[in-house]
Order: structure tokens, then sequence, then C-alpha cells
């Protein structure tokens, strides 16, 4: 199980690579240097097509393509737009990636706006990483002093200014759309697609709109070559992916893998330590709170994109939960309800009114006032969400909820019968 | 409402796709709502309302299954492409229409008995034809606090509300006031306006008409009626000359409601009112309302029958003239044409003329240019607004310029006030008699446009000879370039176009104490520009019998008065601003004695011993059409529902003095404005006293500096035809070298400082 | 707040956005700084500073969770409450702040003013389950019920922030 720093550099680095003296010593802006130099921006866009860099916020789009789409003859600005919202449940990746290693997402967004034509980048990060966001204010000073930002930067005739835009407390706008409208100064609701923001993004313009880790990954691919970057992981899961671990294993954290190369069950036993004595694995959310919930039956699954997709599931943004045999499902798919009801956006109606409607039944069905037919009903609601609605969000509230009840029947069954009130106890492991 | 756009099955190009197995077609570009309904197939919708922009796709009702896309598509944002395959009928479509609405109803609650909506509502009908049989929500349903006064106007009631966000667009998108919003977030979301404030605006009643359930409801409404009591007319607006189509809804023998029409008229209003058209009604059951003819002599007033009161007019009538006949602005055509009738008949020789401007010569040129519908306005690069108000005195034509610039278009305006738009692009503020200075500054705009638009002020103009002139070059140079006048009278050009003039010369007449019987219809002259000279002539009239539908003014001192009808209680055509010939027809009949005037005046010409042959409105207006030129080719079936245009000009007119020429008097030049709920019928309606508006003057900070009337509360105007006290208002940003006052105001008496003609007067202004 | 001051902290960033609407969410979370939430007159103020509606401000600022309406104790303690964190026993660190401080379970403010207590989602620092974040402060974790104690001390003796970012 090879672990490979490819956006984690500062992992293998011994000084600081927030001080962009230290990025520098680090081969930090290689990439960007030999784009000014000798590529044409056309060039850029094919070496992120051919990497086979997939979008790693959990959608999983492949980033060249996406780049493609923006029209080349727009009167409009081209934008390029990183999400720094993170805010699915169990991951915490971009957040490491921002703190110590920051002048990588923004040489990353320098090329992707040399690629598509941009001059000006935004990074759209949530409200409550504040301390993350002082980090990247530092380092955006720090870039423009050395003439890594602003006007003919490197010494070239290119110009790019980056712009961090600060959220102030709502997951919806981690959805690429209800953050363009967030960015814009509305309430952060979805829009309907098509126009994609490729075509009419930020402020009406083409924008290319991707996730922290994505973005960092680009330099590393224009340094290195795409060849090289696809030689990493499978064909179709190319690179590394860090995966957010948490829950109940022993050493939670961020861990960078090559795709494909490690099973669900090295990554939990051997890399995060596994669980406590007396305790093993019980269920996983593999990809973030909004996937399906993996079972004991799926811990070889490869983690990679088809592989999580054969398991019934998705890789999501690889923020990878944990709860062992003294967890709750039903519990767990409640807190998730309780989560999604919370952030729906309200614009859509099944999402809106279901969402509620899930909280309520879970909740009763905790409290011990559940009935058997609940069972059926919430399956007949969740049926009236899934896939009729705008945006991702409420089917990832499906997700999770709909193969707990599948998958641990006999747990729900339980629960209608005697409720399953208890807290979890107070009980840090490891870490 | 309208819920789905029209769609033209018989344009050029198009597309065809199979709906339900049928081969159907619509044009490109048209939304699979559209062109379902179109063929008669019914896909459920909330929040898609056309009007209000593009589709928002949030309450996922109308889902489709689409061949060859995956999962269910929303067909009010999906357009027809070539050989679609859609269907609409499919057991996984049914199951998404009862699952919206079994989800739209688990927090709706089930008061519908006492809901005003109960009846009429799409979310009640949708539910039939589309929702589940039962719901299998057992939880506690979401709570609010119940009905809260949006304003005076409107109740919202939110445990009601879908969250179709129509009324926050409406808001927002096409009023663009701002004021109605959502507040918080999912499950919570709600209607509101900042902290409880009153929702206040020109066209707030239209979230009425858009609500699909009964979450906004009418106030003045409430509770009145259920809708198998009611029975629905489609009519005209008769407050303004826009001629917004609507529907009067009656109840009980009176109008208690109006609606914009289920099927809008998109080259006029497109469905849209203003709070006047839409409140205004109760005026028609106003304390002074007229409801019995009356006989007036030196010993008392008497209530009549209505045949003693003809009878009594007739003989006025009858002895020797010359007589004169004065129509105000919202006579019809048929009162008009019948008042004509008269003058060439029995009373020959009497004078007919008009309250309103008349025509004007220096307008002939401005008016010969290519003439442009409301629904150009839209399509417009560039939209020149000169003079006027239009949000103020032709209400609705302020959404469209609103959707001109939201759609790229650009507004340049000039003109001697500040109004609602002047923020919507450059403005040119010029003071009276300077207007050309700003039809030039225009100038360079107009000419790079491709499709310019000259949105032009028929009273503002009518005194400005140069700047007309200069327009109507800049027109006749500039291809493309349309126009469209800004009317100052309700039916203004009706009357025109049957060839009546201003009231110069019969104000005149009237002074001379020639004139021996004044008869006055729907007119009210001493409340009118020119009000001390009317007032001092028609003291000089021998007597005067008023057709009038409300009390004050003349029908407090004529011999004779004849209650009238007002426009929403009798049949006729109006001819709106842009020309187009619509029907009136009555919501309710008129109260107690009262009578259509057309039957008025045909009773009155059988008691002249000149019988008509015609005994209808639909007769006489054919034969109006028959001897006027300017309405040759139209009748009733002719105008039908949506109105026809008229194709000739109306005749010329000699009108007096109406024309150039300095202002009269000395002092500041006066500029007067107009506001939309500051006439005779807001002031009457019980409805609209939350919102209605007095006068006042209102001089720049410099202006009121040099005067020393910083600090005074009211100022009196002088001009050299007569004065008034009103309370003063110093506004920074009003410009100085002229001051402002409120004309139109019942009792406010801005008119008394007007010359009849309406030309520009110069006043004193003096601490009162 | 004043529109002039919050004019002073957006007009410098001003030019970095195509519409000037999109300074709302800076000008509201700068506006909140004086008092630790806003009140009417600060949407109102804020709508001046950006030109946009009282109206629309509201709307926009209701839909965010870490914009205050109400008003908030001097610090905010922000205890996430999502799975990661529930996992490892968060409702406990919840229920004891509260009961510490005399509060609802599920959150609220002290009636000296000195602390509001709410449930956050996911704070992104799920390796340092139970989590929680004072104001905009760098999240904790993972706390135990006697960090949790000593959290509350160190803030009582802490002076109050001169700005209070949320």
């Amino acid at each position: 199980m090879p672990q490979r720093h490819i956006v984690y550099l500062h992992r293998e680095h011994p000084g600081d690579m927030a001080q962009l003296p230290e990025y520098v010593k680090a081969g930090g802006y290689n990439g960007l240097m030999k784009a000014l130099a000798d590529m044409e921006p056309d060039d850029v866009l094919y070496q992120l097509h051919r990497s086979g860099v997939r979008g790693r916020g959990g959608a999983g789009f492949p980033m060249g393509r996406k780049a493609s789409f923006l029209p080349k003859d727009s009167p409009r600005p081209a934008y390029v737009v990183c999400n720094a919202d993170e805010s699915e449940p169990g991951t915490f990746k971009d957040r490491e990636i921002m703190e110590f290693n920051p002048f990588q997402l923004l040489e990353g967004i320098v090329l992707a706006g040399y690629a598509i034509g941009s001059n000006h980048g935004y990074i759209y990060i949530r409200g409550e990483y504040e301390h993350q966001a002082r980090v990247l204010d530092r380092a955006i000073a720090q870039a423009y002093e050395g003439g890594y930002l602003g006007s003919g930067l490197l010494r070239s005739r290119f110009d790019f200014d980056i712009t961090l835009y600060r959220g102030a407390g709502a997951y919806i706008c981690g959805e690429e759309t209800g953050l363009l409208d967030s960015l814009e100064g509305k309430r952060g609701q979805p829009r309907l697609k098509p126009p994609f923001p490729a075509v009419a993004g930020l402020y009406a313009s083409p924008t290319l709109i991707n996730n922290v880790e994505t973005l960092t990954t680009v330099p590393v691919i224009v340094a290195k070559g795409a060849d090289w970057y696809a030689t990493l992981g499978t064909e179709k899961s190319t690179g590394t992916k860090v995966f957010s671990v948490s829950g109940h294993v022993m050493k939670p954290g961020n861990y960078e893998i090559v795709m494909g190369d490690t099973s669900l069950r090295e990554l939990l036993y051997d890399i995060c330590g596994g669980f406590r004595p007396g305790h093993d694995f019980k269920a996983c959310w593999i990809g973030g709170s909004s996937v399906p919930v993996l079972t004991a039956e799926h811990v070889d699954t490869r983690l990679d994109y088809e592989s999580c997709e054969t398991a019934g599931t998705y890789l999501g943004s690889a923020g990878c939960i944990v709860m062992d045999d003294s967890g709750c499902i039903v519990r767990s798919s409640l807190r998730l309800a309780h989560f999604y009801r919370h952030e729906s956006c309200g614009k859509c109606t099944p999402c809106r009114e279901g969402t509620m409607w899930m909280e309520k039944v879970l909740q009763r069905i905790v409290d011990g006032e559940g009935r058997m037919e609940d069972l059926e009903l919430l399956e007949s609601i969740m049926g009236r969400i899934s896939g009729r609605v705008l945006c991702a969000l409420a089917d990832g509230a499906v997700a999770p909820i709909e193969s707990a009840l599948r998958l641990f029947r006999d747990d729900f069954v339980h629960a209608v019968e005697h409720g399953s009130p208890a807290r979890e106890p107070m009980a840090p492991m490891g870490a | 409402m309208s819920d789905y756009a029209p769609v033209n099955l018989s344009a050029p190009d198009q597309i065809e796709f199979e709906l339900n197995r049928r081969r159907l077609a619509a044009p490109a570009g048209t939304m699979l709502v559209d062109a379902a309904y179109a063929h008669g197939v019914e896909v459920p919708v909330f929040c898609y309302e056309p009007r209000l922009g593009g589709p928002i796709g949030a309450c996922r009702m109308c889902l489709v299954h689409v061949e060859g896309m995956r999962g269910l598509q929303t067909a009010c944002s999906t357009q027809v492409q070539p050989d679609m395959v859609v269907r609409s009928d499919t057991d996984e479509v049914r199951d998404a229409h009862d699952g919206v609405l079994e989800l739209l109803l688990a927090n709706h609650p089930l008061d519908c008995p006492v809901c005003d909506k109960g009846g009429e509502c799409p979310l009640q009908d949708r539910t039939f034809k589309f929702g589940p049989g039962k719901t299998q929500f057992v939880e506690h349903k979401r709570h609010f606090p119940k009905p809260l006064d949006l304003s005076s106007l409107i109740a919202l009631d939110r445990e009601r509300c879908i969250t179709c966000f129509r009324c926050v667009r409406f808001s927002q998108e096409v009023a663009e006031d701002g004021h109605l919003i959502m507040r918080e977030r999912g499950g919570d979301s709600e209607i509101a306006t900042f902290t409880g404030d009153h929702y206040t605006g020109r066209f707030t009643g239209n979230v009425i008409d858009l609500c699909p359930v009964g979450a906004l409801t009418s106030v003045p409404y409430r509770f009145v009626a259920r809708p198998w009591d009611i029975k629905n007319t489609p009519s005209v607006c008769g407050h303004c000359p826009v001629g917004c189509n609507l529907e009067l809804t009656e109840h009980e023998g009176h109008v208690a409601r109006v609606t914009g029409r289920p099927n809008p008229n998109y080259s006029v209003e497109e469905g849209w009112l203003c709070d006047k058209a839409r409140f205004a009604y109760p005026e028609d059951r106003a304390p002074d309302r007229v409801r019995q003819p009356l006989i007036r002599d030196a010993a008392a007033t008497r209530e009549v029958a209505i045949e003693e009161a003809v009878e009594a007019a007739a003989l006025l009538l009858g002895r020797d003239g010359p007589h004169a006949f004065l129509l105000g602005p919202g006579a019809t055509v048929e009162e008009g044409f019948l008042a004509q009738e008269l003058a060439s008949g029995p009373c020959r020789g009497a004078l007919v003329a008009q309250l309103g401007l008349g025509d004007a010569p220096a307008l002939a040129g401005l008016r010969a240019a290519p003439a442009a519908q409301l629904d150009d306005i839209d399509r417009a690069d560039l939209v020149v607004l000169v003079g006027g108000d239009p949000a103020n005195q032709q209400p609705v034509v302020e959404l469209r310029i609103r959707k001109a610039v939201r759609g790229g278009g650009r507004l340049v305006s000039a003109g001697p006030r500040r109004h609602p738009l002047s923020g919507l692009g450059p403005s040119y503020i010029t003071p009276p008699g300077r207007l050309l200075d700003g039809v030039r500054a225009a100038g360079p705009a107009f000419r790079a446009a491709r499709r310019p638009l000259v949105l032009w002020d028929e009273a503002d103009l009518a005194h400005e000879p140069a700047a007309a002139a200069e327009l109507a070059g800049l027109l006749g140079a500039t291809r493309g370039a349309r126009q469209l006048e800004l009317g100052a009278d309700v039916n203004g050009a009706g009357l025109s176009a049957l060839g009546i003039p201003g009231a110069a010369d019969l104000v005149a007449a009237l002074e001379q104490g020639t004139i021996t019987t004044l008869l006055t219809i729907h007119a009210q002259p001493a409340e009118s520009a020119g009000a001390a000279r009317w007032a001092e002539a028609l003291g000089r009239v021998g007597a005067v019998v008023a057709l009038a539908s409300h009390g004050g003014g003349i029908a407090d001192s004529a011999a004779v008065v004849l209650p009238a009808a007002t426009h929403r209680e009798q049949e006729g055509v109006y001819v709106s601003m842009a020309k187009r010939a619509q029907r009136l027809r009555p919501g309710a009949a008129p109260p107690g004695g009262a009578a259509p005037g057309w039957e008025l005046l045909i009773a009155l010409a059988h008691r002249l011993g000149a019988a008509p042959a015609y005994r209808s409105p639909a007769a006489t207006f054919a034969a109006a059409a028959a001897a006027r030129p300017a309405l040759a080719g139209l009748s009733y079936d002719v105008i039908g529902e949506l109105g026809a245009l008229l194709h000739a000009a109306p005749p010329a007119t000699t009108n007096g003095a109406v024309g150039g020429g300095g202002a009269d008097g000395t002092g500041l030049p006066l500029v007067t404005t107009l506001r939309i709920f500051g006439d005779a019928a807001a002031h009457r309606s019980d409805a609209l006293s939350g919102v209605r508006q007095g006068a006042e003057v209102v001089l720049g900070a410099g202006e009121a500096e040099r005067r020393g009337l910083a600090g005074a509360a009211q100022v009196r105007l002088q001009s050299p035809h007569g004065a008034c006290t009103l309370p003063l208002r110093v506004d920074p940003r009003c410009p100085d070298g002229a001051v402002h006052a409120t004309l139109g105001v019942p009792g406010a008496g801005v008119e008394r400082l007007l010359a009849v003609d309406r030309s520009p007067v110069r006043v004193e202004v003096t601490a009162a | 707040m004043t529109a002039d001051e919050i004019r002073g902290h957006i007009d410098p960033i001003r030019d970095q956005f195509a519409e000037g609407r999109s300074l709302i969410l800076p000008a509201l979370k700068f506006a909140q700084t004086e008092k630790g939430y806003l009140d009417g007159a600060d949407l109102e103020a804020v709508g001046e500073a950006v030109g946009l509606t009282t109206a629309y401000v509201e709307s926009v600022a209701t839909f965010y969770d870490r914009l205050y309406l109400q008003p908030t104790g001097r610090r905010v303690i922000s205890v996430c409450i999502n799975l990661s964190c529930m996992l490892r026993g968060c409702d406990e660190l919840l229920s004891h702040l509260t009961g510490r401080l005399g509060l609802p379970s599920d959150g609220g403010s002290t009636d000296d003013g000195a602390f509001t207590v709410q449930q956050a989602q996911c704070l992104g620092y799920c390796d340092r389950a139970p989590c929680l974040q004072v104001d905009v402060g760098e999240t904790q974790g993972p706390m135990s019920l006697d960090d949790a104690d000593a959290l509350i001390e160190a803030l009582r003796a802490a002076p109050t922030p001169d700005r209070l970012w949320r």
C-alpha cells in the first residue's frame, strides 16, 4: 500500500511549506514556470485531459473534460473558482492542503486560469475555516509580493489575480452552482442546469469550478507530465487520492494513497490502526456521508472510483466515516437525516419536505415510538425524493439511509421494537 | 393564472416531437410544458410562470419522461427538440406527480373550507387531477401563527405557502421593488418583508394572482365570497390610458374584486395590474356615489325617477342654444359619439369638447412616426423616455421598461422631473421649456441603437414644440426606430378619434355667457386644469346637466344629475394610448337608479325627438365606426377579447392655444407631478386608504435656501390663473430651477394654478 | 454598525468583483463583529453600503448559519454534532457543556451574556472528534469533558476580543 505525496508534498519536506521560500525550495512553481515558458494554454489543457484526473470534490468528473467545455469565443471574462467549502461530513482533506501546502493550491489555480484563458480566480472557503483562510490570506500576499500573482507574473505577459471569499455557514454552498450564487451575493441555492458553469457560471461568465484537492494536483501534472501522473492508479482512477478517515478507528487522519493500490481493509486495519480491542468493523460511509453505506461484506473493496461503484457505493470525497459494532446504524441514520434536513436549501419540494419527514420518522423510531409500517413509509418517502430534485443534496440524503435500511434491516426492526435512545459514550480513542 | 406561455402553433419552422404517443409540433425554443398545454395536455406546474423570467425548476411538479435521458426531466425547463419522445402518462411520471403533491400537502393545512382560494386553487385542482387520494403523513404539521397582514392589501398565511418562489421572484425580478423575500432556509423558509415592514409598492397585488395556494390573499376580498357565488367578466381598466386587460368579479350585485386576466393580453399588460387598477373598485360604492337621479332648484334638491330626470334634462337642452357638451377623459367612445349625434341633431350647433388634452399640433409629427405597441418595449435595445413619469401615470409601462433593461436594453430619460425609473439609466433633468436639451443629449445613443424606442409623454411634449420636432426628426432619421405615446387621458385617444377637440373654445364660450345649457359627461371641469377659470366660467352658464357617477364638484350644483354607471359597470369602447380599441364589459349593474351613460344619452335623444336607430352600445359603436374614418373597420366582434388597433389617424382639430410659447407669470416654473395613489379614485376607494397619497410642494435644497423657505411647513403658490397652499418638502435630490407640485389630489387645488390648456406657468412661492 | 464603517471595510476589495452584490457576505460578516450579531439597523447599513434593499440583505443573512440575527453571548461555542463526532461522544460533550452553563440541552445563551453554546454541522475536524470551535478560532479536539471545563475557565479569564468574528 504505497502512500505517495502529490497534494501532501508538505509531508515530505522538512520546512514550513506555508512560507513561499520553503515551497519554492521544495520545487514549487516549477509547473507554472514550465507552462509560462514552454506551453501554450491548450497544451496545459491537453495535459489535464491526458492525466485523467477526476474532480476530487465528490462527483469525480474528469477535470480536463470540464475545462474543455468552456467556450473559447465568449466575449465575457472567464473565471476559475476553487471550491474550498469543504463541508461534506467526514471530509477534512482540503483543510490540511490549505493549511500546510497553500502555495501548491494557488499555483494550481493560476495554471488552471492559464489553461482556460482566465485572469481571475476565486477561492470560496467555508466560513468555519477562518484559521485556514488566514493562512491563505498570508500565502496570497506572499505570492503577490514574490511575483507569483498579479500582472505579468513571473515576468511573463500573463496576469492573474486570486480573491479569497469566505462563506458563512451553509453546506449547500459546496454544491457548485449554490457556491456561485453565494459568491454572487445571493442565497446559496443551486441553479437549474443547463446552462452549466462552464458556459454561464460566475456572473454568467464561463467558469471552471474545481475542488481544492483537484486544483492542487495540477502543478504536479504540469511539472511531471500527464503521462507520469497517469501511471499512478488505475485506468479510470488515475493518481492519488486523499482519504479522510474518522470514526471508530484507532488512528483517524488524512492518508494520501495511490488509487486502486489499497483495499478498504488495508486502509482501516493497517494504515488507521484498526479498532478498539473487542470491537470490529460494522459499517463505513466511504465517500463522505452522502453515499450508500458499506458493510463488513465490502471490506475488501479496492479504493478507486470503479471498485466503489461495484460495491454499490461511491468514492465521493473519500471522507471515510467508520463505525464499529458498538455503534447504532439507526441513530447514525437519524443524525444524517437531521443534517440533510438542516442543510436543505428549501428550493426543491422533495428535498425540503422529504428530508423533514425522514427526520421526523427516524426520530420517532429512535425514541421508541416507531411503527413497523414506518420502515415502508421511509422507503416510500425516499422513493419520492431520489432522482427528482435539482442538485445532489437530496440524493445524498437518501443514499446512506436507503442503503442502511436495506443492509441493516434487522437493526431498524429492533429499533422499532425497542428504540435506540442511548448516547454514544465519550471515548476518545487513538489519535 | 396564466401558468403557461402562449404558443404560436401556426408559426413557421415548427419542430415535430412525440408526446404520449401523439405526433405534435411546436416552434423551436418552446418549453415542453407550454407545447403540451397548447396541444391540450396539462403537465402540472407550481413554480413555473413564464412571465417571471426563466424557469427555476424548484417545485418539481412537472416531471416527465424523455426517451434517452436519465431520470425524469422538468418539462418547464426542457425545450422541445426534433423527434423528442416525451411521456407524461407513464406510471413513473404519475408516481412523481403523486409524490410531489403528497410532499407539498404534508405540511399544508387542510383549511380549504375557510380559505379564500378554495374552489379556485391550483393546489386543490392539481391534487384532484394528479395527486394522491390519501396521505401517509402522521406527524405534526409545520406551524406558524395564522395570517399576517403583509400590507393593508395583502394577507399572508405562511402555513399554506408551498415555497414556489413566485411572489418573491415577482418582487425581486419583475417589479424590482426588492421588498418581498424568502427568509431562512430549507423547511424553515418563509415569505417575509424586512422585519415585518408592510409590503408596499405600485404592483404588490400581483402576488395574489401569482400565488398558487391560499398563502397570499386579498385583504379587501377576504371572506367576501365563495367561487361559486361569483361571476367573472373580462374587461379593461379605466384608470389610465394603458388599457390593461383585467377581470371583474361580481358578488351580490357589485364588483367585489379585480384580478389580472387568466389569459393575459401579452400586447398590453401581460397579466400584470397596478394596485390602483386592482383595488380602486370600492369607489363604485363610495359614500359620494350618485345612486339616484336628482333635480335641483333654488328651493331644494329632489330625488326623482329616471324618466323625470331625463325629461327635465331634455327640457333644458330643448331650449334655444347654443348648448355645450363636455366629456371627461373617462367617457367612452359611445358616449362621445352620442354627444356628437345630439349636437348634430336636436341640439344642433352645440359645442362638443373633451376635458383631456385633445389634439396638440406640436405632436402631429411624433404621432406620424412608426408606432410601437407595449410589447415592443421588451425587445428595444434602447428606450428613450421623454417627459412623463410612467411609474405613476401609466404604471404597467414601468414593468415593461424594467424588463427591457433586465434583458440588456438601455434606458435614457429626459424630462422635467425625477421619477422612479430615473435611476435605471442616464437621466437628464431639464427645466420646463428646455426639454429640447434633454432630447439632444439622448440623440447620440439613439442614433447608435438598433431597435430604439421612444416613449414620450403627451402632456409634457404638447408644450415643448422644439423638443417634439427634434424627437420627430430623430425618429424619421433612424431606421427601425419607433415611438409610443404615454397618453394623459384614459380615453383621450378614443375621443380624439371621434374628432372631439380640447375644451379651449368651450370654456371661452362659457365665459362669454352665450351657452344656454352645459351637459357634462363624466366631466369634473372645476377639478381639472384651469380649475379657477372653469369655476368662473361655470357661473355664467344658463343651466348644467351632469351625467356623473360620483358627487362632488359639478354634480353638487347641476340642475339635473343623471346617475351614471362607472367604467366597471357599463359597456363601451376605450382606445388606449397605443391606439388599441378595447371593450369594457360590465362587471356588475350600477347601483340604485344609476344607468350606463350610453343608455341615458339615447333616452335623452328620444326625449328630444331624435331617437337614434340604434339601441345598444354595440350598435352605437357600429354607427360611430361607420361615420368616423379613424374607427373604420372596427366593431365589437372585431375588437373581441384582446382589442384591435386603429389604423387611421384621428382627424385634426383646432384646440385653441395649445403649443409653444413661454410660461405665463413670474417666479419659478411649475412642474406638476401625479402620484399613482393620489387621484380621486384612490382617495375614494377605502381599500387604498392605507396607501393613498396626498399633495405637496417639493423644492430643491438650494432653491428653498435662496427663497428663505428652508424652514417653512406650508407654502402658497400663486400663478396668473390661481393660487393654492400646500405642505412643503425640501428634497436635496430635487433639481433647482423649478417648483414641483402634486396634481390630481382631490381638494389640493394645484389645478387652479394651471391654464385650461395646461400650458406652462410660473408661480410665486411664499411661506404660508 | 454604520454604513460608512462597512464601506471602509469593503471599499478596498470592491474592484475584485464584477458585481457589487458579491460584497454582501464580507459586509455582513464585518458588520457582525461589533455586537456579535446583526440587528435591523446593521442590515440596513449593509444594504446601504452594498446598494441593496434591507429586505434582500435579510433574505441572504438568514440563509447562513454563521450570521446571527439574534443576540449571542460574547463567545460562541459551536459543538460539532455530525456523525463522526457523534460516534466519538459529542452528545456527551454537548450535554456536559450546556449542563455546566445551565443551558437547555440543545444549546442556548447564558443569562450573563458570556456564552452561547450551539450545535454545529461537520466542522471538518473529524480526525479530532469530538471537536468544537470557539467563535472562528481554530477548531479544537478531541475534547474530553475535562478539556471542556478547562476551556470554559480559560474563556472566562480571557478578555473579550475587540472584534467578534463569528
